[in-house]
């Protein structure tokens, strides 16, 4: 067999390999299509087909009119841009800081933060309310971009440091001889060699800020400040009420933006570095 | 004299950069001290102090009382749960990362046109919020009556399968759920880092006849290690405070199933936080924490990672 | 890179144009009070249909008051967070009175008879009243009441074959549970339905004294008996499951609320409501517990609004609104004089309830009982599902449960 036939049916195979484990990946969530196309509204049923007996578009017509998704599509974008700028605003300096510079209580600083991560998160809420609250900042979007911020500043530093510490030094060395100030330094050479773990924080605050519901409900009220994610949190059908079929709909409605950002990503988080940029 | 003047500029550089390096950092520390590390004080302040149902507003200092109370919970059925605990943090993350290396390694395959579309739906189930995920997994995968699964089994002629009712077939339909969640963002980092990395020290390899399992070992391994390490690090410690998968799969009050596995997070729910007595809670959770330290400090001394 | 730096200009662009609409949005606070007007927000967690009927009485008291219904996920855990915060909490919160005892004790309720006298509370149903009195004072304003009732699907259960007794039902199911059907289906071990079966046999969960009554020995009958029901429906218990069998057609009879039958006659479903059976050892029926949906007020609205407030509890105490409530969605009036009307009277869901509702025993609204939720539940699914024995686990139950009211002080 030649060498060319050999790659072309590992190819088919590593193909093959890929649609069906995708296909398993996706079952929840075409489970989740099939009960938003369902007429009846049952989030359960004996002989389930992924194309309901009695199908209609109508949950997701009642998502669009029924439902102030598009406000609350505004509020989580605001949140999430504004969340996402800060967050890297204040996360690249300072992961730079720790990952070229020397200075005392670095080790600590590093040691501490990731062990703040053991922290179990259950009773922070009320901590936060009362931090926030007497500075005004309950049910408003001030407040929660401080949570968000905050909250995701921790993985923010973390993730970009260590990326950081694998580009090598001696790149910007060389461009600190030519002159290069340390704005140019880290805007034109740290930035674009950084940017596969800049798309993937960039992301994971994106997905946080996109999904977080719980400080949503609790620190904002009325369903005109509602973020995706609380809004589609209060759309649960309860035992007493609620429509599962819109509830679905709503799910996947709400996940399509974030899928649209990670296929853009995509192009940022391959590139990474030119052959004999990262350190061997 | 001259060795003086030396080490003088020399301090002044460190005192500069420590300065710069405090600069730059500031606002994100800043951050970090209001969201992340107020909380875990304002905890430590209650869990002095007897503000429950009945002290309100008007609670008061109290001393060690709630410690000495939370001792208790630390029972058997504690020692359990923490062994729950550790493995379910250890099988969570090797199966993360060997299947996501796997899967990285093939997304990596030369010539594989599709490669954006298969990461694009593998990494859907990241775009859903969590507790919709559980909730699909629950009813419309696990549930024994209604759920695909079972479905499926029967159609094959089989018996249906409590999935969630007892406790070995709970913990793994538990971590299935997990992965599902989890993998995405690991294949995610681990695909990054093995973009980065530089072509030509395979060909060399290959040049010098290398098989596939020692390419892995000697260069791929040990060149994404450094990247992938602190993602690797924090989704350790994300999987061991994970809360929701199991207690809302199995423990949830009105729809328990009988399986009874906690891990020390569930656990201590049951025992504390539905009490209400937010004293007593915390106390609770600052002991938590202090345990979790130290097992992040064991296992960070063992680590070789470079800080 | 030049078409790069471009497109970082435009994205700092619109970061800063989406920060500016974000700091002048920021202090979207509820409209500014008008001149006279006071606002009055309350929290809830009800179906439009209710709402729509509350909001179109209190549109009338504009322009004096002005409500605001505010639906609320987590309501009870966000009220507890938020406590008496002005800036924050809600003026009043409509829900199950099983709450009060809690929000009671944190001082955040005011009694409502301080704002309505006494005398008035009489003209409600006397149960409500008692489920809304906490330690001898009154926090809630009872709105209409629920109880869990028994249905069945007269396409497999003839009106002539209904169970008046606990056995002729175990009989029935014995018959019919087979081939994927089930004769009965409950959620029989979450504790809300369990709790029908202790209280018929005179066991509780929790008593007025606030003493758990898990290892009493009528608890433990009451155990054992249900356990052989429950031997004969399916291991899965939670809402869903057990709706969509009965809805389905697959469970000819089930006990539930009485929120299940719109959807259900939506379905197609002819479904027939019958008196709860009569539980054959100790002759009483199945007793399930009551929840009163009302009104309560926060210390602060009483004392910083109290003629608004007045003036929503009293259009809240009509007759008008039980009736229009009870022809909205099937809720059972908590004022005794809403019965002589013919519309709800009419009505066979409400007067199923209204029935089921003298043997009915109000939830326990001591804050003990939001403990005794878990720890019964755990009980629960001890004997039913995984088979333990009940005395033992009985026994653990009631330590367990001891133990966490002994924390919560």
């Amino acid at each position: 067999m030649s060498k060319k036939n050999k790659q072309t049916i590992r190819l088919i195979i590593v193909n093959l390999f890929f649609i069906l484990i995708c296909f398993g990946v996706l079952i929840p969530i075409l489970y989740a299509f099939s009960v938003s196309l369902n007429a009846e509204n049952s989030l359960l049923g004996a002989n389930f087909s992924f194309l309901p007996k009695r199908m209609t578009l109508q949950n997701y017509k009642a998502v669009f009119t029924e439902k102030p998704i598009l406000l609350w599509f505004k509020n989580s974008m605001i949140l999430a841009v504004v969340t996402l700028v800060i967050s890297l605003g204040t996360g690249i300096p300072a992961a730079y800081a720790f990952s070229r510079k020397r200075f005392p209580g670095r080790k600590l600083i590093l040691k501490i933060l990731i062990l703040l991560y053991a922290f179990p998160s259950l009773l922070s809420m009320m901590a936060l309310y009362k931090l926030l609250s007497p500075m005004g900042l309950i049910n408003t979007k001030t407040g929660l971009i401080i949570v968000y911020t905050g909250t995701m500043a921790v993985f923010a530093l973390w993730n970009m440091k260590g990326y950081f510490d694998t580009i090598p030094v001696e790149i910007e060395e060389a461009a600190r001889i030519d002159g290069a100030s340390q704005f140019r330094l880290v805007t034109g050479i740290v930035l674009p060699l950084a940017k596969p773990t800049i798309a993937v924080t960039a992301m994971m605050i994106l997905v946080y800020v996109w999904n977080e519901y719980i400080f949503a409900i609790n620190f904002m009220t009325g369903s005109d400040t509602y973020t995706l994610a609380a809004g589609l949190y209060s759309l649960q059908a309860t035992e007493m009420s609620g429509s599962w079929p819109v509830f679905s709909a709503a799910s996947l409605v709400v996940s399509l933006p974030i899928l649209i950002v990670f296929f853009a990503l995509q192009k940022n988080m391959t590139t990474g570095l030119t052959s004999g940029g990262v350190k061997g | 004299m001259k060795k003086q003047q030396h080490t003088d500029r020399e301090k002044k550089k460190i005192r500069r950069e420590t300065l710069s390096a405090y600069g730059q950092s500031l606002p994100s520390l800043l951050l970090i001290l209001l969201i992340v590390i107020f909380p875990i004080i304002y905890t430590g302040y209650i869990s002095l102090t007897n503000m429950n149902v009945y002290h309100w507003n008007n609670y008061e200092l109290i001393g060690l009382e709630n410690y000495k109370d939370a001792l208790l919970v630390f029972d058997n059925g504690f020692l359990t749960a923490l062994f729950v605990t550790i493995l379910w943090t250890i099988v969570n993350m090797v199966l993360q990362l060997v299947i996501a290396y796997g899967i990285a390694m093939l997304l990596n395959t030369k010539g594989l046109r599709l490669r954006n579309v298969y990461r694009t739906l593998l990494i859907f189930p990241w775009a859903m919020p969590g507790y919709v995920s559980i909730l699909l997994w629950k009813t419309g995968m696990y549930n024994s009556q209604f759920g695909l699964l079972n479905q499926w089994i029967q159609k094959l002629g089989g018996e249906p399968v409590r999935w969630l009712g007892s406790n070995v077939l709970a913990f793994i339909s538990c971590t299935v759920v997990n992965l599902w969640l989890a993998l995405p963002f690991m294949i995610t980092i681990i695909d990054g880092a093995l973009q980065s990395l530089d072509k030509s020290f395979y060909e060399s390899a290959v040049l010098d006849g290398a098989t596939w399992l020692e390419q892995t070992r000697y260069i791929t391994i040990p060149m994404i290690k450094p990247i992938i390490a602190p993602s690797v690090l924090i989704t350790t410690f994300t999987t061991f405070k994970q809360f929701d998968i199991i207690y809302l799969l199995t423990q949830q009050v009105g729809a328990k199933t009988g399986a009874d596995i906690h891990t020390i997070l569930t656990y201590a729910y049951e025992k504390a936080f539905i009490t209400n007595n937010y004293g007593y809670s915390s106390a609770i959770s600052i002991l938590i924490f202090g345990m979790l330290l130290v097992f992040s400090m064991l296992t960070s001394a063992k680590s070789r990672e470079e800080v | 890179m030049r078409r790069k730096g471009k497109s970082r200009a435009g994205a700092l662009a619109m970061a800063v144009s989406l920060t500016l609409g974000m700091l002048t949005g920021c202090g979207t606070q509820p409209a500014a009070e008008e001149s006279g007007e006071v606002t009055i927000t309350i929290w809830h967690d009800k179906e439009e249909a209710v709402t729509q009927v509350l909001e179109n009485a209190l549109s009338e008291l504009e322009p004096e008051a002005h409500v605001v219904l505010e639906k609320k996920s987590d309501l009870t855990e966000a009220l507890k967070m938020v406590g008496n915060d002005p800036k924050a909490a809600p003026d009043m919160y409509l829900f199950a009175h099983d709450k009060i005892g809690v929000y009671a004790e944190m001082g955040i309720l005011a009694p409502i008879t301080d704002i309505i006298p006494e005398e008035e509370l009489t003209a409600y149903m006397d149960n409500t009243i008692e489920a809304a009195t906490y330690k001898g004072t009154v926090y809630q304003l009872p709105l209409y009441y629920e109880t869990l009732l028994f249905m069945y699907n007269r396409l497999y259960m003839s009106d002539e074959e209904v169970p008046a007794t606990t056995e002729e039902l175990y009989a029935y199911m014995q018959e019919n549970t087979k081939g994927g059907h089930y004769g009965f289906v409950e959620q029989h071990s979450t504790p809300y339905y369990a709790a029908g079966w202790i209280n018929g046999f005179g066991g509780y969960l929790l008593n007025d004294q606030g003493e758990p009554g898990l290892n009493r020995p009528e608890t433990e009958e009451a155990l054992t008996y249900h356990k052989k029901f429950a031997d004969l429906m399916p291991g899965e218990t939670e809402y869903a499951t057990v709706n969509t069998l009965f809805k389905e057609g697959m469970a000819h009879a089930t006990i539930a609320g009485p929120w299940l039958i719109p959807t259900v006659r939506e379905s197609g479903m002819d479904v027939g409501i019958a008196p709860m059976p009569v539980i054959d050892e100790t002759g009483t029926p199945i007793s399930p517990y009551m929840g009163v949906q009302g009104i309560q007020v926060l210390k602060n609205a009483a004392e910083k609004k109290p003629e608004a407030v007045e003036k929503v509890l009293r259009a809240l105490m009509s007759d008008e609104i039980g009736t229009q409530l009870a022809k909205a969605s099937g809720c059972a009036p908590a004022r005794e004089s809403c019965y002589e009307q013919e519309s709800v009277t009419g009505d066979e869901v409400v007067m199923a309830m209204k029935e089921t509702a003298g043997n009915a025993v109000p939830m326990p609204n001591l804050p003990e009982m939001d403990v005794m939720w878990t720890v019964t539940g755990t009980l629960l699914t001890d004997v039913n599902m995984s088979g333990k024995d009940v005395a033992e686990s009985a026994d653990r139950a009631q330590a367990e449960a001891l133990q966490l009211i002994e924390n919560m002080k």
